[in-house]
């Protein structure tokens, strides 16, 4: 798209061009730079403006055109082998070894091939050898004729330069080519005085405009918000940075536990929380781990800091600390892993996670929540697979299918949070959490293949990016 | 989640009875098994971390067994008491790895695929239960070539012997610093001067806990009979291992006979089963279904446990490696599983809940609507940042910083302080495209407090060859009064890292500077290879729009 192909009908450029063409029907590219003005790069673009519109045609032309070779630049002081030949027998007729002595190689045999064709000479076998003699007096040839037309910058005709060129390194031959330029009849017959009337052109293209946006991947996070909302939940939200109380010990992940080690999750160098929870919490905590995995609960552990590697350390604070009977909360923002990144991982992305607390909350009901959350985002076939969490019991995983791919994929997860989890924090009543990544879905909604796409805000995507569904 | 590659027509083998590979694949799902990829006979699965008995085909054979219906129930153990086979266990070991357990397994044969599962069974053991040797270890021996009674003991680190895969003798600290296993779990040891060692009748040494077995009793193709030992720092957790080995092994074809296990607190491995009695009631309660009792039975057989109903009540039998069930909730899982989770129909919850936004969501919503409405574009940076962004290129005071411990990105090692910084790499980025070009993004930023205040910051910035303070000011000015409701004031500021001497101000509310304006300085400009003219402004949004 070329942003001159504003909405006149013509470009000032075309104008020229036409009213050039109007009064002088054939120009090649040059000659309408040279009337006009205007550069090459404009009459090209200009031409090729006209052309689209079906007001000018084109022709390509090949010119040919000749300068002379090293022997022709030799024949052109010292004359042609068979010239030189017709010289030194001018006087009488030669042997071969005599005219040898001057003419040697190939310029012999082409002195004599040429002075014969040109019917200059006589060839005559004797006892003492053939011997050359001259036939008539020699004319200018029309190899001397072409040289000296060349010489000239006269341009000769191609087919009398075509005995020479066949000769070697006498001629060479220049191709040129041109473009020619005419109006067609619509060309011809526009008038350009009443053009300047205001009239614009309402079909042609125009550049495309860019929108300030809200960036894809808060579309998606917005449009979540909205839906947990929707779907009658209240949004809470914490810190990024969390004590290892919050974001594992209350959640009953042993302080032994792989996922616990740096080479996981971010811990805050030189940084510990000095308040936890009450001291009830903190009690009961110990105990369940005590309890459950056998190992001495160590509180400094548990004091370090990381940033959250799930939105669930806000979740189980919020129940732990309001112990509500009933309640439809969703917490939502950035999480983060000690990954490397590629082109599905990322060290900070975005995570939300839904609960619901009820004393008659069912699996099926959570099943029955979730199926709805995907309905209303535009995903409609929906499955369960059993899986693991560590704080979930049962647990399990939601696969949506998506048309485009053609198959399935592992979305939110899903469960019952564990009693272990929810009886040292005082928490009576089921507590049932479903959620993930936002990236994946951002990545469906946007047809985005990389998930690093989302942080690299690369303006011409930003600008361009489309939702797919 | 660890993964586990499976021959399918093996897997048909083991099932028995006219099973087909499409039955396979449609069922494994069902027992929580992810399919990783497929190929023509190979098939690789995800499995979870508290299933380690799916580390291998012959679990996996018994799970599939179970929920297609073929074969139901818990797998009987049978552990024959007699024979001579028996471990010693010294007083020395109590300081270093105090606990040995292991069990005789006869009569089996180990082809090259069984040698190949037994091995990711213990690899898996050894990374998950075993947390990285530390906690529990596993040595696999041919039976044969072992002398009894055994002995577990210590020994000091110039103890000599042939290791695994050797054919000369080593010392223990030869082995430690030159061999890839000593190297990797050698610290477990710690400084020690003696170290665990596991000696037959004859005195020879047959394994040197957790690093290496010995060459002599190396398993092959060719063993039929085997010792498995465990050892560890808790007795729990060995035998819990060892139970897990049992159970494939029985899957695998072998017959068991008992290794007793004495000395230094120290007792033989007892494999018996436990009981969970449960009311059918809050099982379906929870699940959301009405299933009988002898459902409820069916369905729990199904996931290889026993179960009988007891009056009104149900009692269900949990063989020793099925550790992962602690509890009701853990029974109500199982029961979903033997249901089968496809035939677990979604429903709809009756309840009347008002859903609501955060505040501070909300407010950020707004300042978006209107900051694009102002023309400028959103962007998204990570609140973990690196120390060249956030402190070399911007040349700002870097006695605050936040950092992270072994980050495996270089560009995410410390948290940022402020968003500007991020802008300018995203100005930075894009040099390439047309201009004017003009970001703004909101989002957490952080400072030390006690330990760590995070608070919201917005900040924005306008790049071209026109843009100048005023075009800023204006910006902010609108903002403030549309989006907030609120007055605000430049000050002059003498001087700011990021901007141009005498183009910068403080923003003042109240009589409280909230943020900080100007043209950006050439040389930061020129550090983030910007070439055009920069204005920009953050604020602090806690304490202005939110608390």
């Amino acid at each position: 798209m070329n942003d001159e192909l504003l909405s006149h009908v013509l470009h000032d450029i075309e104008k020229q061009i036409i009213k050039l063409l109007q009064s002088t029907p054939n120009l090649t590219e040059e000659q309408l730079a040279h009337e006009t003005k205007l550069s090459m790069d404009q009459i090209r673009r200009g031409v090729e403006w006209l052309r689209q519109k079906s007001l000018a045609d084109v022709t390509d032309t090949t010119n040919l055109s000749y300068s002379l070779g090293k022997n022709g630049l030799d024949a052109l002081k010292n004359g042609l082998p068979e010239r030189k030949l017709v010289n030194l027998v001018k006087d009488g007729s030669k042997t071969f070894d005599e005219v040898r002595d001057s003419l040697q190689g190939p310029d012999f045999n082409a002195a004599i091939a040429h002075a014969k064709k040109n019917d200059w000479i006589n060839i005559e076998k004797t006892d003492t050898g053939s011997k050359i003699s001259l036939k008539q007096e020699p004319t200018e040839s029309q190899d001397e004729h072409v040289i000296s037309l060349i010489d000239k910058a006269q341009k000769p005709r191609p087919d009398l330069v075509k005995s020479l060129m066949e000769r070697p390194d006498f001629v060479i031959q220049h191709e040129e080519k041109t473009k020619t330029v005419s109006l067609t009849e619509p060309g011809k017959n526009i008038d350009l005085e009443k053009l300047d009337s205001g009239a614009i052109d309402v079909e042609a293209d125009v550049p495309h405009m860019h929108a300030a946006r809200i960036h894809p991947l808060k579309d998606t996070i917005n449009e979540i918000r909205e839906t947990f909302v929707h779907l009658g939940f209240t949004e809470i939200n914490g810190n990024l940075s969390q004590s290892s109380f919050w974001n594992f010990d209350a959640l009953f992940t042993p302080q032994d536990h792989p996922a616990r080690e740096l080479q996981d999750t971010f811990y805050l160098k030189d940084l510990n929380a000095k308040q936890l929870a009450t001291p009830t919490q903190i009690k009961n905590v110990s105990n369940a781990h005590k309890k459950g995995w056998r190992y001495y609960w160590d509180i400094q552990e548990a004091r370090r800091m990381v940033l959250r590697t799930h939105t669930t350390c806000v979740t189980i604070k919020h129940l732990a600390d309001k112990k509500p009977d009933e309640a439809r909360i969703f917490s939502l923002g950035r999480v983060f892993r000690n990954e490397k990144l590629s082109f599905k991982h990322l060290a900070e992305f975005n995570q939300v996670e839904g609960v619901v607390v009820g004393k008659h909350m069912t699996l099926r009901d959570l099943m029955g929540i979730q199926k709805e959350f995907y309905r209303k985002i535009g995903l409609t076939k929906v499955k369960f697979w059993p899986t693991f969490f560590p704080y979930t019991e049962p647990s399990l995983q939601s696969m949506v299918y998506n048309e485009k791919l053609g198959k399935w994929i592992e979305l939110f997860g899903m469960g019952i949070f564990r009693p272990e989890v929810t009886k040292p924090l005082g928490i009576t009543k089921p507590v049932l959490a479903w959620g993930g990544g936002i990236e994946r879905i951002a990545m469906l909604k946007f047809g985005v293949d990389d998930v690093r796409e989302f942080y690299n805000n690369n303006l011409s995507w930003l600008r361009t990016a489309t939702k797919c569904q | 989640m660890p993964v586990v590659e499976l021959s399918l027509s093996r897997l048909e083998k083991l099932i028995g009875k006219n099973t087909n590979k499409k039955q396979i694949l449609d069922s494994l799902p069902f027992l929580g098994l992810d399919i990783e990829s497929l190929g023509r006979n190979v098939v690789r699965v995800e499995y979870s971390p508290n299933r380690p008995d799916y580390s291998t085909d012959f679990g996996i054979a018994l799970g599939l067994q179970g929920i297609l219906g073929i074969s139901k129930g818990m797998p009987r153990l049978n552990i024959r008491k007699k024979g001579n086979y028996e471990i010693k266990v010294d007083n020395s070991t109590s300081r270093i790895r105090p606990f040995v357990t292991g069990i005789i397994a006869r009569n089996g044969s180990l082809d090259d695929e069984a040698v190949k599962q037994i091995i990711n069974m213990q690899e898996d053991l050894h990374f998950g239960l075993g947390r990285k040797r530390k906690k529990s270890s596993i040595g696999v021996h041919d039976l044969d070539r072992i002398s009894f009674p055994l002995k577990y003991t210590t020994t000091s680190r110039d103890h000599r012997f042939v290791p695994l895969n050797s054919t000369k003798e080593s010392s223990i600290s030869e082995i430690l610093r030159d061999s890839e296993v000593g190297r990797d779990y050698g610290l477990i040891l710690g400084q020690s001067a003696k170290v665990p060692i596991i000696t037959d009748a004859k005195g020879q040494t047959i394994s040197f806990p957790p690093i290496i077995n010995a060459a002599l009793t190396t398993v092959t193709t060719k063993t039929k009979n085997i010792l498995v030992e465990v050892t560890g720092i808790d007795k729990q957790s060995a035998e819990d291992m060892l139970s897990v080995v049992v159970a494939i092994l029985q899957g695998a074809g072998f017959q068991f006979s008992q290794l007793k296990v004495s000395g230094s607190k120290n007792s033989t491995p007892d494999f018996a089963p436990r009981s969970i009695v449960f009311d059918a009631d809050p099982v379906n309660k929870i699940l959301g279904l009405t299933i009988s009792n002898s459902m409820l039975v069916s369905c729990l057989k199904k996931c290889r446990l026993d179960a009988v109903r007891k009056g009104k009540k149900i009692q269900c039998t949990i063989p020793r490696h099925r550790f992962d069930i602690f509890g009701g909730m853990d029974i109500v899982e199982e029961v979903a599983l033997g249901y089968g989770i496809d035939n677990l129909k979604p429903a709809w919850p009756a309840s009347v809940h008002i859903g609501e936004k955060n505040t501070t969501s909300e407010k950020l919503d707004s300042i978006s609507r209107l900051m694009t409405g102002f023309g400028f574009m959103e962007t998204l940076n990570s609140t973990l940042t690196s120390e060249q962004i956030l402190y070399e290129m911007t040349n700002k005071d870097s006695s605050q910083i936040i950092s992270v411990i072994s980050s495996k990105s270089q560009e995410h090692t410390i948290l940022r302080d402020s968003i500007l910084p991020g802008l300018l790499e995203n100005l930075s980025k894009n040099i390439h495209e047309t201009y004017p070009q003009k970001f703004f993004e909101t989002g957490i930023v952080f400072s030390k407090g006690s330990p760590i205040k995070e608070t919201t910051n917005l900040a924005c910035v306008s790049a071209s060859e026109e843009t100048n303070f005023s075009e800023m000011k204006s910006v902010l000015q609108s903002l403030f009064r549309i989006g907030f409701s609120i007055k605000c004031e430049t000050k002059t500021l003498s001087e700011h890292a990021l901007f141009t001497q005498g183009r910068v101000a403080e923003i003042i509310v109240g009589k409280k500077t909230v943020g900080y304006i100007g043209e950006l300085d050439s040389k930061v400009l020129e550090n983030f290879r910007i070439r055009t003219k920069a204005v920009a402004f953050e604020i602090k949004l806690n304490g202005l729009i939110f608390d």
